[in-house]
């Protein structure tokens, strides 16, 4: 979609630093709304919609506690993951259809590995704690990332196999291109194997009940249970960005590539800001409305519920190669 | 000679039907007379295929190599008839009329459907007609309500119906290979196959016949799909067993012979050859070994099925015409001779009340007729002359050795060697050594010195009588049979 | 292998990855009745593929093949095995030999196999895309496994009868202008055995009080 409103061109840094933008300060407010809409499905008024940002501007506020045990890692964890969650938004597609400067520095893959950096420097903080709780969700959550990360893999090479590139870039402009891309089989698959990966990542249901604190169930919340102040509103912040990364990668890679700015006018930018925004508000919709459909699995079900994403993915780079689809 | 074989179609179905409503006293003789009829039916078709195929409508086809199983079946219907005259008790109570008239018409019904499956034209209705096989026989094999029986029953369902649906899946692939000369919609009769195999996709017809042999070989008994195979045929009601062992098998290598015919004509005789050869070489080995072990009479006598199943495979995989003459007149003396021993065992069984033969002392005291031919069909069984078996396995390894490859034929010998020593041991621990003298005062039934029935000893000296015809002077009509059928199966090139 | 399938072949082989999908769950199921309703909407799936290969291609015999296959594999077979699984008041299916995420790691591992197998025949067909002949193999060896990690009779059964879908699938694709004779009288064949199984099926229970295959070891050797 091209609209051009006025003639203001926008310079190809401003608009790669408008991507890291919107993700840093649309992040929050996509998690508020999908947190208010979760709770008026069930019948509550629900919080305000940007309760996120008073959230985390109060953990600036308050003062770091650290364990007797912990070492510089435990501070470090939460930055180091703060920047990778900057980073990523340079390397996928949020708000062009064409590649951005930066965007050549890391292809699909290089977005994914950049992610599972992220997590692993918070998990490695909480383990490092010495907390039970946290060190709990950490092994977990790298227990389940052992079946989640060859998921992700193989949904990476069905991407690669698709449009013979690893940009993922040139995968959303494949599917922009016709119907038929959008029914095959493999892309299908592919498809729903990560919206099961993004389901397990940002620790929603069936997976984990992100609200409230079950510790038998929590998997990624325990990880940050120990950190407090400046490290924790990083570690908030952090993860809402992760989810709307992962959303993005979802919506502008897989499913729904369009309202993408074409060019670099000014009103075709802001349009796609809007419109990243709004779909990502509308996949988080989709998940709450999961959220009250299922209950949570008991953990060892959890195993074979990524099985099954691993499965959906393994299945669609097999269905490529047996007949082109 | 159409006529002919409409009517031997339609007589053991009407058989079934009749056996439904009428008493079991007329039906018991009934079934004779048509167990009879049809085997004398297949005799007066040989003049007819020996030059040509006699056909009857599209459905129905007759060639030499039909003719060859259906003689095996027909005579192996007679003597089983005669056999359960003898065999099954006139139980008068209201439950044993009732079990009476369900066996037979589900005997009469098998038998139909192991009679069909050589009549009909066409790899779509051979696997309709054995998919019959299979569930009527699985009904007999549970007709008897043991436990073992119905573990047998289960199993047998479940593994031939799985090699059914691979054959399915092989006839369906095979059709494929033929759409490419005869279009996209086409019967699969053996004729419109047979003219046009030569230009079938050779990848294709490779892959329909693996899936063939691995198929209908689980309903013939082939390593590693035989698993049913001693389970079901020594918990089945023992006519019912000689049937499973005698004709079911041999049907279910007719199918798969079918499938050879055309893959020699698309491949050459090299590949089809080879996988007989590797699933006989499995087959023999192991029925053997497991031979060697056996406490269960009738389970020892399934194995040796499977051990003969082995051989038919082998002999196949030998390229010289004599061998497969062999193995088609072996396919024929096996009938015979598992027949007779079955009928054996169940005389043995009838009078000992057991089938364990750790409990079975003194047969030939007991029996006086048919203890020896039991004995006799058993060493039958190892080809000994001058019963039918050793003849077809003399033909066999002779066109073995003639094969470059002559250690296969060396292999046969020594593994039929060793089932010899497992079956003779069976034959002297049970029949030959002297009965142990009851103790004084002990709760133990004695058993009663003589034949269990009259009918049994006659099946049974049928039984020998046709072995001993095979094995002394086939008559020259049924060699110029075999030669033909032999003929059919050879490779173009 | 890098040419873009049409929405027709994509359609097609997503269906049948969608039958090979509802295979796959049925290694998870925990409830035999559950077993049996994926079981009927797996057959929907495979009738619902030919009535679209039938619409799509104009072959009017595919029609009543659908509809036929809709009756029988759809009503008739799940309602007799529901019937069988209410009289024998069993809920749980039989546990299986490994736990449910090894099984489909496995089951993957087959179907892969299946996959390259079937793929290198070079099979081409004019009615669907070659990747559904391959999936309707990758559908006959699941079943298999299915068959042989599970261990009580109505699991086992309706591995068989998903294998046969799968050899549906097969001849959809191969052999659709197979004469419809055949393929009716390949259908009510089915029938025939499915009564069997049923018949055996009652047989094994009246007997012994369970539908579990865990003591079938008596015959053994």
């Amino acid at each position: 979609m091209e609209v051009v409103v006025g003639a203001i061109v926008v310079p190809v840094e401003g608009v790669q630093a408008l991507q890291v933008l919107t993700i840093l300060f649309g992040a929050p407010l996509v998690s508020g709304v999908i947190a208010h809409f979760e709770a008026r499905l069930q019948g509550r008024r629900g919080p305000r919609i940007l309760q996120p940002y008073y959230d985390i501007a109060k953990y600036f506020r308050k003062e770091t506690l650290v364990t007797e045990e912990s070492s510089w890692v435990f501070l470090a964890g939460p930055i180091v993951a703060f920047a990778c969650y900057l980073t990523v938004p340079m390397l996928i597609p949020v708000l062009t259809t064409f590649p951005l400067p930066l965007g050549y520095t890391g292809d699909i893959m290089g977005g994914g590995f950049i992610l599972a950096l992220a997590g692993f420097a918070v998990a490695l903080a909480g383990a490092e704690s010495g907390a039970p709780y946290a060190q709990l969700g950490s092994s977990r959550a790298m227990t389940f990332g052992a079946l989640i990360e060859p998921t992700i893999l193989f949904v990476i090479f069905a991407v690669a196999l698709i449009t013979r590139t690893d940009l993922p870039y040139a995968l959303s402009a494949t599917i922009r291109s016709s119907a038929s891309q959008m029914v095959r089989p493999s892309h299908v698959l592919a498809a729903a194997a990560f919206f099961l990966v993004v389901l397990v990542d940002t620790g929603r249901i069936p997976v984990e009940t992100h609200s409230g604190t079950l510790e038998f169930g929590m998997i990624d919340e325990a990880r940050t249970l120990e950190h407090s102040g400046p490290p924790l509103a990083l570690l908030k912040w952090g993860s809402t960005m992760k989810q709307l990364i992962l959303y993005t990668i979802l919506i502008n890679v897989f499913v729904a590539p369009w309202g993408l700015a074409s060019s670099q006018s000014l009103g075709s930018v802001l349009l796609a800001i809007v419109a990243l925004l709004a779909k990502a508000m509308a996949v988080g919709g989709v998940f709450a409305i999961i959220d009250n459909l299922f209950s949570k699995l008991r953990l060892f079900k959890i195993t074979e519920f990524v099985a099954s994403a691993f499965l959906l993915a393994v299945l669609s780079v097999l269905v490529f190669y047996a007949g082109g689809g | 000679m159409s006529a002919l074989v409409v009517v031997l179609v339609c007589l053991p179905f009407l058989m079934a039907i009749v056996a439904c409503v009428v008493p079991i006293d007329v039906t018991r003789h009934l079934t004779i007379v048509v167990g009879v009829t049809t085997f004398a039916l297949s005799i007066g078709l040989i003049p007819g295929v020996t030059h040509s195929s006699v056909t009857a409508g599209g459905l129905i086809r007759v060639d030499s190599l039909s003719v060859v199983f259906l003689l095996a079946v027909t005579f192996l219907y007679a003597t089983t008839a005669i056999f359960v005259r003898g065999y099954l008790p006139l139980d008068p109570s209201a439950a044993g009329r009732v079990y009476g008239r369900r066996f037979y018409a589900g005997l009469n019904l098998f038998c139909w459907s192991l009679v069909i499956v050589p009549l009909v034209n066409g790899l779509a209705l051979l696997w309709i007609a054995i998919e019959i096989t299979t569930v009527v026989s699985a009904l007999l094999v549970a007709i008897d309500d043991t436990e073992g029986a119905s573990e047998a029953a289960w199993k047998y369902i479940l593994i031939a119906s799985l090699g059914l649906g691979i054959a399915l899946f092989a006839t369906i692939m095979m059709y494929y290979a033929g759409t490419s000369v005869l279009g996209s919609s086409y019967n699969l009769s053996y004729p419109t196959l047979l003219a046009s195999a030569a230009h079938f996709h050779p990848d294709v017809v490779r892959f329909a016949f693996v899936l063939a042999v691995l198929g209908y070989g689980t309903k013939m008994g082939l390593f590693p799909v035989h698993t049913w195979l001693p389970d079901a045929h020594s918990e089945a009601p023992t006519p019912v067993s000689a049937l499973l062992s005698g004709a079911l098998l041999a049907v279910s290598f007719y199918a798969i012979l079918r499938f050879f015919q055309i893959a020699v004509r698309t491949l050459g005789p090299t590949f089809p050859r080879d996988v007989f050869l590797i699933f006989g070489v499995a087959t023999l080995l192991l029925a053997t070994l497991y031979l060697l072990s056996q406490r269960d009479m009738k389970r020892m006598l399934a194995y040796s099925s499977v051990e003969h199943m082995g051989i038919l495979a082998i002999g196949m995989s030998f390229s010289a015409p004599i061998a497969v003459v062999g193995v088609l007149l072996q396919v024929m003396a096996h009938a015979a001779a598992k027949g007779t021993a079955f009928f054996g065992v169940g005389s043995v069984v009838r009078k000992f009340g057991s089938k364990d033969m750790s409990k079975i002392r003194g047969g030939v005291g007991v029996l006086p007729w048919s203890g020896p031919m039991l004995i006799l069909s058993v060493l039958a069984l190892s080809a000994m002359p001058p019963f039918g078996i050793f003849r077809s396995e003399f033909l066999i390894v002779y066109g073995g050795l003639r094969e470059p490859r002559d250690t296969v034929a060396a292999i046969l010998v020594v593994l039929v060697t060793l089932a010899f020593f497992g079956l003779s041991w069976f034959t002297t621990q049970t029949m030959l050594s002297p009965s142990v003298p009851p103790v004084e005062g002990s709760p133990e039934a004695q058993v009663v010195k003589g034949e269990v029935s009259n009918w049994i000893v006659v099946s049974m000296a049928v039984g020998l009588l046709a072995l001993l015809l095979l094995g002394v002077h086939p008559p020259s009509q049924l060699s110029h049979l075999l030669d033909r059928a032999a003929y059919e199966l050879r490779a173009a090139r | 292998m890098h040419h873009v399938p049409s929405t027709y072949d994509g359609i097609t082989a997503g269906l049948a990855v969608l039958v090979l999908l509802s295979e796959f769950a049925m290694l998870r199921a925990p409830l035999l009745r559950s077993q049996v309703r994926l079981y009927a909407f797996q057959s929907l799936v495979v009738a619902s593929l030919a009535v679209f290969v039938a619409a799509s291609k104009h072959i009017d015999e595919l029609y009543v093949l659908a509809a036929l296959s809709l009756l029988l594999k759809v009503l008739l077979v799940p309602g007799l095995i529901m019937r069988l699984l209410r009289d024998a008041d069993t809920d749980l299916a039989g546990s299986s030999v490994l736990g449910v995420a090894s099984a489909i790691l496995i089951a993957i591992v087959v179907a892969a196999f299946g996959f390259f197998a079937v793929g290198s025949l070079h099979v081409s067909s004019s009615s669907l895309p070659t990747s559904a002949l391959s999936i309707a193999c990758a559908i006959v060896l699941v079943a298999f496994v299915l068959i042989i990690l599970r261990k009580d009779v109505v699991s086992q059964a309706i591995g068989f009868f998903s294998l046969e879908n799968g050899v549906s699938i097969a001849s959809l694709v191969v052999a659709s202008g197979l004469p419809l004779i055949v393929d009716v009288a390949f259908l009510f064949d089915l029938l025939v055995a499915v009564v069997v199984f049923g018949v055996i099926m009652r047989v094994h229970h009246l007997r012994n009080d369970t539908l579990s295959t865990h003591d079938f070891d008596r015959l053994r050797g």
